[in-house]
């Protein structure tokens, strides 16, 4: 499926789904707030499409007929990094897992609301326009200065270990992106440490007592269940 | 008794009977002195048997006429009349032990017959309260070592290989011994020590065959012990073979009554699925069809209020109806053992924190209170299952307590176990509702009829039992309602 007229200016979205009803209603939403889209209905078509409609984001199902979603996802990783949404069915936690760590910047998991959807398409466009982040991050009270190492909430400074600052700074990087737990061990403790998962869990049960007004209804460093963290954009 | 002795004691009592033959010679003429033998006839043959007893008239013969007959201490007889008194005295005590000894053999035969009858009325009374096949076979070598005085052990055929499934205390049974039990078990016919077959070897073994075919063999370790009489071996081998038949038919058939059983709960189950997914995939379609209709055929009449309340109902509905599924295929995969769970440390707080994110939006004007332990320990659990047992637990507490009252989640934990509590303000439960809420489809009715699947506790209760945990609910005497989980602390190196 060709597009009629091409805007220049607008955010070009890809949607990978053999679910024509699924496509028929992201069609509806996404048009409605402005986009250029096209369709592809199978991994192959999905191939070629993000080589030739060089799309700005893609909407990528994991369930197709002809190509596993993740295999999909590997080769476009192999010449792109074009932000990729993952689009999945609940309790596939692993499929997550594996498509985050092959490079996906999120997922949802159908049924999921249009308000959600908007959100993590405009979060992904953003952070592939800015590729040189600010020095300062803030997300509601919570700011983070990365030239001076100086975490404060509502102003107050925040005293970090510095493996806690290193999360964080991990966190603003990829603010608003989902990280698994291996991403995040990788990163900040490095290979050896994939194994040992629990020193994660403390250090951010200890960042979010440094940072969170309440830490059982944490507001920046949100979990995702049996996948990772989130940093959240307040 | 040893023959030689049976022998000697026979001249004993030929010796005894001229003894008193010699008092009372006197008194009394000859002839009556083989009233003294006949009774030392009719002794050996009570005592001794048929043969010791006709060595005993011939001995009394001989002895009558050396001792008595006259010319005494002479074998030779001046009055040829004495002569038949001998044909008498021998062919009365030739009679007389064949009668007694027959008789004896015919007691014998009766106590031998009586401790069979006792010993099989053992084993069937030890069968009957055997719970299961092991213990009937273990009754079986038991009772066939105490009945024949030998050590024991019993093979079954399973799946058409012979295999010993019981057998006496530190009894070692050898190649050999099994090579024996095949050959019995192939032939229908008893071998080893004591039979027609293989009676070389240290081991008998005798084929239990019901009905034409072999359904065990038992092997008895006779040589150290005389042979065991033919007729009592396989007497008592059938009766002993019946036994099992029987038991094994028995515990055959509780088996099948409990397949039975469980068949017709699973069908009962079946039929509660049916009318709940019947009920509950279809309301919340109805609701979201009829808001999609309304507004689809919608001239212009509807306030936007009105539109606006209808698309409120038809999400909350769709959402009802995908937590619904949700449900379902948990239920799905607890009672499929598919639940696979992926373990590993987690923060109590960060999955209690993620058990209130997913629910908030629902929660309306409920208020959650959380009291954590401090230094609760990392907790090795499926995050997103315990998630959704909490989950559970929050909608539950939400559907039955009050408008605006307080729920409470509270963990703390000792060296073993973690202490997970939700409770809330509610009016508890009937104790009758109590027994039955972690039971699949079982819901407790509400007046205002937002009823749930009846799924969600027993799906709490199935994630957590595959946790190793266990679950609980109780009424508070404060009023109130609440369920307890206790998770195992597992080892942390494991990870």
């Amino acid at each position: 499926m060709t597009a009629d007229r091409e805007p220049a200016n607008l955010p070009r979205i890809l949607i990978v789904d053999d679910e024509s009803a699924i496509r028929r209603f992201l069609h509806t939403i996404l048009n409605a707030e402005e986009f250029f889209l096209h369709e592809a209905e199978t991994g192959h078509a999905a191939l070629a499409a993000a080589a030739a409609f060089r799309p700005d984001v893609i909407l990528l199902d994991l369930g197709l007929p002809d190509l596993d979603g993740i295999e999909v996802l590997k080769r476009i990783r192999e010449w792109s990094q074009v932000p990729v949404i993952i689009l999945s069915v609940r309790d596939r936690e692993d499929d997550k897992v594996a498509a985050l760590d092959a490079g996906a910047d999120d997922y949802l998991s159908k049924p999921f609301g249009t308000g959600e959807l908007l959100a993590r398409i405009r979060a992904a466009l953003r952070r592939s326009i800015q590729e040189v982040g600010e020095p300062v991050f803030s997300s509601g009270a919570l700011e983070i200065d990365l030239n001076l190492r100086r975490v404060t909430v509502a102003g107050a400074e925040v005293q970090l270990t510095p493996t806690e600052y290193d999360i964080l700074r991990y966190f603003v990087s990829h603010a608003g992106k989902v990280l698994t737990h291996s991403q995040i061990l990788k990163q900040v403790w490095g290979l050896a440490y994939l194994e040992q998962p629990h020193v994660l869990r403390v250090n951010i049960s200890n960042l979010r007592r440094k940072i969170e007004s309440d830490p059982s209804r944490p507001k920046y460093i949100v979990t995702e269940p049996g996948v990772g963290y989130r940093l959240k954009l307040v | 008794m040893k023959s030689a002795i049976k022998y000697f004691a026979c001249l004993l009592l030929v010796m005894g009977a001229t003894a008193v033959g010699e008092i009372v010679r006197l008194h009394l003429s000859p002839p009556n002195m083989v009233m003294l033998y006949l009774l030392a006839v009719v002794l050996a043959a009570l005592r001794l048997g048929l043969r010791p007893a006709i060595v005993t008239a011939a001995l009394g013969v001989l002895a009558f006429d050396f001792f008595f007959v006259p010319p005494r201490f002479s074998f030779t007889v001046q009055d040829k009349e004495y002569l038949i008194t001998f044909f008498a005295l021998f062919g009365v005590g030739l009679v007389i032990s064949t009668l007694v000894s027959r008789f004896r053999q015919r007691t014998e035969e009766l106590a031998e017959r009586e401790a069979e009858t006792a010993a099989l009325y053992r084993l069937s009374r030890d069968i009957a309260s055997a719970p299961d096949s092991s213990a009937v076979y273990s009754a079986i070598v038991h009772n066939a070592a105490e009945c024949f005085q030998v050590e024991a052990a019993l093979m079954i055929p399973i799946d058409g290989a012979l295999q010993v499934v019981e057998k006496n205390g530190e009894l070692e049974i050898t190649a050999a011994d099994i090579e024996l039990a095949k050959w019995s078990f192939k032939s229908l016919r008893k071998a080893g020590h004591g039979s027609g077959s293989y009676s070389d070897s240290s081991a008998m073994t005798l084929p239990f065959v019901v009905m034409g075919e072999c359904i065990a063999i038992l092997i008895l370790f006779t040589c150290e012990r005389g042979a065991i009489a033919e007729k009592r071996l396989n007497r008592i081998v059938e009766g002993f073979a019946i036994q099992l038949k029987m038991a094994l038919v028995r515990l055959e058939l509780a088996q099948q009554a409990e397949a039975a059983q469980v068949v017709h709960a699973r069908e009962k189950l079946e039929r509660a699925l049916l009318n709940s997914v019947s009920h509950d995939l279809r309301t919340p379609l109805a609701t979201v069809t009829g808001v999609l209709t309304s507004l689809k055929e919608d001239g212009g009449h509807l306030s936007d209020r009105a539109r606006l309340e209808l698309l409120d109902t038809a999400c909350s509905e769709a959402e009802r109806l995908n937590r619904f599924v949700g449900n379902l295929l948990d239920m799905t995969r607890i009672e499929a053992g598919a639940v696979r769970l992926r373990l590993e440390p987690c923060d109590v707080q960060d999955l209690v924190g993620c058990a209130i994110g997913a629910v908030e939006q629902r929660l309306g004007n409920l208020r959650i209170d959380v009291k954590l332990a401090d230094n609760l320990p990392l907790v090795m659990m499926d995050m997103v299952l315990m998630t959704q047992v909490l989950v559970n637990l929050l909608d539950n507490a939400r559907k039955y307590a009050p408008l605006k009252s307080r729920v409470e989640i509270s963990a703390n934990a000792d060296k073993n176990w973690l202490y997970l509590a939700v409770s809330d303000q509610g009016g508890g439960l009937p104790g009758k509702d109590l027994q039955h809420i972690f039971d699949k489809f079982y819901r407790v009715p509400i007046p205002e009829g937002a009823g749930g699947t009846g799924l969600g506790l027993s799906i709490c209760k199935g994630l957590v039992e595959a946790h190793g945990g266990t679950v609980s609910a109780e009424n508070l005497v404060t009023g109130g309602f609440r369920v307890c989980i206790e998770l195992p602390l597992k080892e942390m190196e494991q990870q």
